[in-house]
């Protein structure tokens, strides 16, 4: 199958400002993505060049092997969500479901209708009236309806309550279960992603810092507590993303892509938040490369 | 997407329709009331024996009308820019401020067809709605035109006939693209409002009586021709030059005039025609109310031996729909360069 986005030194610049830095991904199909990072890494860019409305300013992109945007036949396999999810506040919700049929080949009336049931949601009420989480769910509803192979989510559930982010994110694994739809969702917190997503792109000052599959990530990273020493005194292999030092003791975080060497120190399994908020706080380059990197270097 | 187009302005449709109906319903009772006192009149004044002078009559009316009249040219003049205001502007930069363009542009159809069918739906909503607006004004002020005789003045060629379908298809375009260029509705609004204004002010200044090649005639003053002059100046100073104002030929547009020139072609000084204007002066009053001057065949039988002529340049009558025509299209072409600007602009907008 074709990987959901395929993209090669992909870079966005605004004027004089870089969006996005040499971005190369390749995200394989079937999975919730979550992209994380502060605001301003370029989320928002990567996924608007992922739909179309952007078109980069260097390298490449394709989704689901097609150039993004580049006809109906695209524009009907890839649904996108925007911050804030606008909709127009003049039309009723019943209204927006009429616009998805009439403007997509595949459009699924009976899913739309019954989502908007189950959401409680009035169907002559003025979109302009609705709560934050119901426009949101609106919104979805929206993008969800005309069934696309894709769904890219951008901050979805940013301006949402607690409780209405756990009831959008359940929604929304209902939605996409049912037809193997692929989903690209950004948040600024990991812990929003947390419980839905298996692939993870935390993306930090414009560029793509940690690409990867869940489990895979978890199981490469561990949190090392040894006695005070030098990330270079560490062993080959191990790429340190972060150093702390007390006195007597160091702490580190390395990835290690294969099984951790046995060592004078104590290790422990890194949470995915842990880890997203390493990589974010060490933004500007790793401490020191794993060896293997290190040689090509030379 | 004409559903959703269609949904979109379903309101703006119906205030629109309602404003028209009502003006329509305005024009045809007094445009009615008009025809019937102006062929009344007619009727009396070409009776055997009729009390008042066609002219007078005919004078009385058109006074009587000119309120009605201009308020009527002012709304033709203005459907144009309200057009582009209220439907243009807005068309993309309400779904940009509002972020609405994330969802239209990401159903499954092109940003291409998104315009084109906007485009095209409004754009002939308002060509529509100016087309109507101008039939009707024409309707209306068809007596008076006819009185007047006036046909290429500023308020009676930009308001009559075909012309306001070009303006409005020009300033719904322009709306357009000012919105897709500055994405904001109301600065949107105010830049259309200003850019039309000037667009028109230019084209109606500069370009309407240069596009045709004008007629010049050299009118000679003597009796007959001075008869007919509705002015005749003389400077304020002994050197300054004299101002006559000749008629053109029946319905036409004068474009200028040369003051008096005497037979090499230089303009005579006011000095020169002294002695006719003192004996003028001397047989009482000139200005008679509600006709031409009377006394100036007089004058001009006094100034006959001097040889003297002025040169008019103007339009000939004929050249009235060739004129509208032209400005119609000239319009179009913009507005048709405005939209290609628009559909290129909006694959790059985010």
């Amino acid at each position: 199958m074709t990987a959901i986005l395929e993209a090669h030194a992909l870079g966005m610049q605004y004027g004089r400002r870089r969006a996005l830095t040499d971005c190369t991904l390749n995200i394989p199909p079937g999975h919730v993505v979550g992209l994380v990072g502060p605001n301003g890494a370029g989320k928002s860019t990567l996924l608007k060049l992922a739909c179309g409305l952007l078109n980069p300013t260097s390298g490449s992109i394709t989704v689901l092997g097609e150039t993004p945007g580049s006809g109906r036949e695209q524009l009907a396999r890839v649904g996108f969500l925007a911050q804030d999810a606008p909709v127009y506040p003049h039309l009723s919700v019943a209204d927006h479901l009429r616009l998805g049929a009439h403007l997509n080949p595949r459009w699924d009336q009976d899913f739309a209708e019954r989502r908007v049931a189950q959401l409680g949601l009035d169907p002559t009420q003025k979109a302009g009236k609705l709560s934050g989480g119901q426009r949101a769910q609106l919104a979805l509803t929206v993008a969800a309806g005309k069934r696309p192979e894709l769904l890219l989510l951008d901050e979805p559930v940013a301006s949402l309550d607690p409780l209405a982010r756990r009831e959008f994110l359940k929604h929304l694994m209902e939605s996409v279960a049912d037809n193997d739809t692929s989903v690209v969702l950004s948040s600024h917190l990991i812990s929003d992603l947390e419980r839905v997503c298996d692939y993870l792109i935390v993306l930090v000052s414009s560029r793509v810092r940690l690409a990867g599959e869940v489990d895979e990530v978890t199981a490469a990273h561990h949190r090392i507590v040894c006695t005070r020493r030098e990330p270079d005194a560490l062993p080959a292999g191990l790429q340190v993303i972060s150093a702390e030092h007390t006195d007597r003791q160091s702490t580190f975080v390395v990835r290690s892509d294969t099984p951790l060497p046995v060592g004078d120190w104590a290790a422990e399994p890194l949470g995915m938040e842990d880890l997203v908020l390493t990589y974010m706080e060490n933004a500007d380059s790793s401490l020191r490369p794993a060896t293997r990197d290190a040689e090509v270097a030379r | 997407m004409i559903w959703l187009t269609w949904r979109q302005f379903r309101t703006q449709t119906l205030l629109a329709a309602a404003l028209l109906a009502a003006a329509a319903v305005y024009l045809l009772i007094t445009g009615t009331q008009l025809r019937h006192s102006y062929n009344a009149d007619l009727l009396s004044c070409h009776a055997p024996n009729a009390q008042y002078t066609c002219m007078g009559l005919l004078n009385g009316l058109q006074t009587q009308y000119n309120g009605p009249l201009n308020l009527i040219e002012l709304l033709v003049m203005g459907t144009p820019a309200l057009v582009g205001i209220f439907w243009g502007a807005p068309l993309i930069a309400g779904e940009l401020e509002r972020g609405t363009h994330y969802m239209a542009w990401n159903q499954s159809v092109t940003r291409g067809r998104w315009l084109a069918v906007k485009l095209c739906a409004i754009g002939l909503a308002s060509i529509v709605t100016a087309g109507l607006v101008s039939l009707l004004m024409t309707w209306w002020a068809s007596p008076l035109d006819t009185m007047s005789g006036n046909r290429f003045g500023t308020q009676a060629f930009n308001a009559r006939n075909i012309a306001p379908l070009g303006y409005a298809a020009f300033a719904f375009v322009l709306g357009v693209a000012l919105g897709l260029l500055i994405r904001r509705t109301l600065p949107a609004m105010a830049a259309t409002l200003a850019v039309f204004i000037a667009v028109q002010f230019l084209v109606t200044v500069a370009v309407r009586p240069n596009v045709m090649p004008s007629t010049t005639t050299t009118v000679p003053i003597n009796q007959t021709t001075m008869s007919q002059a509705a002015r005749f100046d003389r400077s304020p100073q002994d050197t300054g030059p004299v101002a006559i104002d000749l008629p053109t030929p029946a319905g036409a547009w004068n474009l200028g005039e040369t003051p008096a020139l005497n037979s090499a072609g230089r303009p005579i000084q006011t000095s020169e025609v002294l002695t006719c204007w003192s004996q003028l002066l001397s047989k009482g009053p000139v200005v008679v109310k509600g006709g031409p001057p009377a006394g100036f065949g007089s004058l001009g039988a006094c100034l006959a031996p001097l040889n003297l002529h002025v040169n008019i340049s103007y339009l000939p009558a004929n050249r009235y729909w060739p004129l509208q025509w032209i400005e119609t299209a000239l319009y179009t072409v913009l507005a048709a360069l405005l939209a290609a600007f628009c559909f290129r602009r909006v694959r790059r907008v985010s």
